[in-house]
């Protein structure tokens, strides 16, 4: 656009006034509550302080090396990625099979079945977990019809396998329709020439998936794997109510951790330093996630 | 071929209904065990008997040391995660706008490296320091609110929707002599609706659903929001699924209703937050 230098300034001249008026609610917002508790984050994790006494110890590094030795912090680190493989894994295989699966509904139902797929993202973990937790007390129907029908007998939350299965399945149920939704929205920007063209070739269904779909969508099926990533790196609420960790530590997470150390011990400098190192986990592990994918990208010519 | 085809599209809709009917199996177990005479509750998954215990129960009084517990827990869920929503959305047109239509804004590269920045932390990296700020709003819907009323992710959905309509419309409106507020409410507002509806949903059902702050921040049970006294109430009302079931579909369905009813602008904004 190429206007006379005169015209063109008058309409932007007070643009940089209007800029800071608007974004003074974000900065506001920002300083209070983000670049202050950043700052005292950091020096939090050098202190030893209880939330209250009016006396906080000066120890450098030392809850950082505390840490080390923490099981419990040892737990929550390891426990992250565990939560990751199968967590990430089954979040793209069923967000993707549900896609799949929508996109070839005839173009009535198809809103309507990608929006049913995606109701239980929009569920509260506290109300999934009062569903688990009476689903899988001792007589509930489920476990009634295991017992007598197929001899099964499973204490779901005090064994550390079943426990952590759980929690697993239940992100998964959560996440998968909202994924698809990605997923889906994707497949349909693929154009049908292309799908056409390759059906009058004398293709099957499962060689176009392979060799049209899938390729095509792979900057789709890379955003669903980093938020996915980031996903598993949050869970809670789930844990906090159902097993509060346990059994044996199989379930925590660093949320959870941090969390009880700040306010049920009251060691808050420890539980700046935990969010600190989770911080670090979740940072180096996006970036090698990133990093993969950016090959994976590469290759199919993104 | 034909023929072929067809059976392929029944198998396909019989396997689509099927893993709906377990995908949406919980909702419909909650619905059920919350309407069954409360001697059945967890004994069966058909809707063999009815009764509206569980939610009177809730509707009650509740004994006299905390009259209205369940009711006030619910108003305060929508007094909190209201106000949140509207904020998040103002806070991210405002921000949006002023990143991509207010072409010489010398701050611009500033706040947009800030939002950047922002992102590479984690909320939980902030838990303590943000709860000795707040802790003066203790129990307060400020306490409530105000922490957790900005989304990053929502300045970008408006920024990334922003960047797609024409730089020509605002000019236009700019050079008309049209307050910055004025194009806002009036050309920005209307043509950003499908991004507006997104960002206030989702925002507003995030918020309805937060366990960790507003467990800290409200520990007096009047103040409770729904999603945290059913927490509180997990251990104690464990001999009573019932009402617990009933608070569960309380706190489930006006979500899931919200979102049916703009389900329309999902499509369109859904391109919008793979940016």
């Amino acid at each position: 656009m190429r206007k006379d230098k005169s015209v063109k300034k008058k309409p932007f001249r007070g643009d940089s006034f209007t800029g800071w008026l608007l974004s003074t609610p974000y900065l506001l917002f920002t300083v209070v509550f983000f670049v202050i508790p950043l700052i005292w984050a950091f020096w939090l994790s050098v202190m030893d302080w209880n939330l209250m006494s009016p006396d906080r110890v000066f120890v450098g590094l030392d809850n950082f090396i505390s840490l080390l030795s923490d099981r419990k912090v040892q737990a929550a680190f390891w426990n992250s990625w565990r939560y990751l493989v199968p967590i990430v894994i089954l979040c793209f295989i069923s967000g993707l099979i549900i896609a799949l699966l929508v996109s070839k509904m005839p173009e009535k139902i198809k809103g309507l079945s990608a929006v049913l797929f995606f109701i239980p993202y929009l569920t509260s973990g506290v109300a999934t977990a009062v569903f688990i937790r009476f689903i899988f007390s001792y007589n509930s129907v489920l476990n009634v019809f295991l017992r007598n029908k197929l001899d099964i007998d499973i204490a779901w939350f005090q064994n550390p396998k079943s426990a952590f299965a759980v929690m697993v399945v239940l992100v998964v149920w959560k996440m998968s329709g909202y994924y698809a939704l990605f997923i889906l929205s994707a497949i349909e920007g693929i154009s049908e020439e292309i799908n056409e063209a390759a059906a009058l070739d004398g293709t099957t269904g499962f060689q176009r998936l392979i060799h049209i779909t899938l390729p095509m969508i792979v900057p789709t099926l890379t955003t669903v794997i980093v938020l996915a990533t980031g996903l598993s790196f949050g869970i809670y609420t789930e844990p906090f109510l159902l097993t509060g960790g346990g059994p044996n530590l199989a379930t925590t997470t660093w949320q959870l951790e941090i969390y009880y150390s700040a306010f049920t011990q009251f060691r808050s400098g420890y539980s700046a330093a935990m969010a600190i190192v989770n911080a670090i986990q979740i940072f180096i592990t996006l970036r090698v996630i990133n990093y993969l994918m950016n090959r994976l990208n590469h290759r199919f010519g993104w | 071929m034909r023929r072929k085809k067809r059976i392929m599209q029944i198998t396909l809709s019989i396997v689509v209904v099927l893993l709906l009917i377990i995908n949406l199996f919980p909702f419909y177990y909650m619905i059920v065990q919350s309407l069954l005479p409360w001697d059945m509750v967890d004994k069966t998954i058909a809707p063999s008997g009815f009764s509206l215990r569980s939610y009177a129960y809730l509707m009650g009084t509740g004994g006299t040391s905390n009259p209205w517990m369940w009711i006030r827990a619910l108003v305060n869920s929508l007094a909190v995660s209201l106000p949140t929503a509207v904020i998040s959305v103002a806070v991210g047109l405002f921000t949006g706008y002023s990143m991509t239509k207010l072409k010489q804004f010398k701050g611009q590269k500033f706040v947009m490296n800030s939002l950047l920045f922002q992102m590479f932390f984690p909320a939980i990296i902030l838990l303590v320091p943000k709860f000795m700020i707040t802790k003066s709003l203790a129990n307060n819907y400020a306490g409530m609110i105000l922490p957790l009323a900005i989304s990053i992710w929502g300045i970008f959905m408006y920024i990334n929707y922003f960047r797609t309509l024409p730089d020509a419309v605002f000019e236009a409106a700019k050079i008309d002599g049209a307050g910055s507020l004025r194009i806002i409410w009036n050309i920005a507002l209307p043509t950003t609706k499908s991004v507006t509806t997104i960002v206030f949903l989702s925002i507003f059902m995030q918020r309805w659903s937060e366990l960790m702050w507003d467990m800290l921040i409200s520990p007096d049970i009047r103040m409770q929001t729904l999603n945290v006294l059913i927490t509180t109430q997990f251990k104690p009302m464990g001999n009573y699924p019932g009402p617990m079931y009933a608070a569960s579909v309380i706190l489930t369905l006006p979500i899931i209703v919200l979102f049916l009813c703009f389900s329309k602008y999902f499509k369109e904004g859904i391109s919008f937050m793979l940016k």
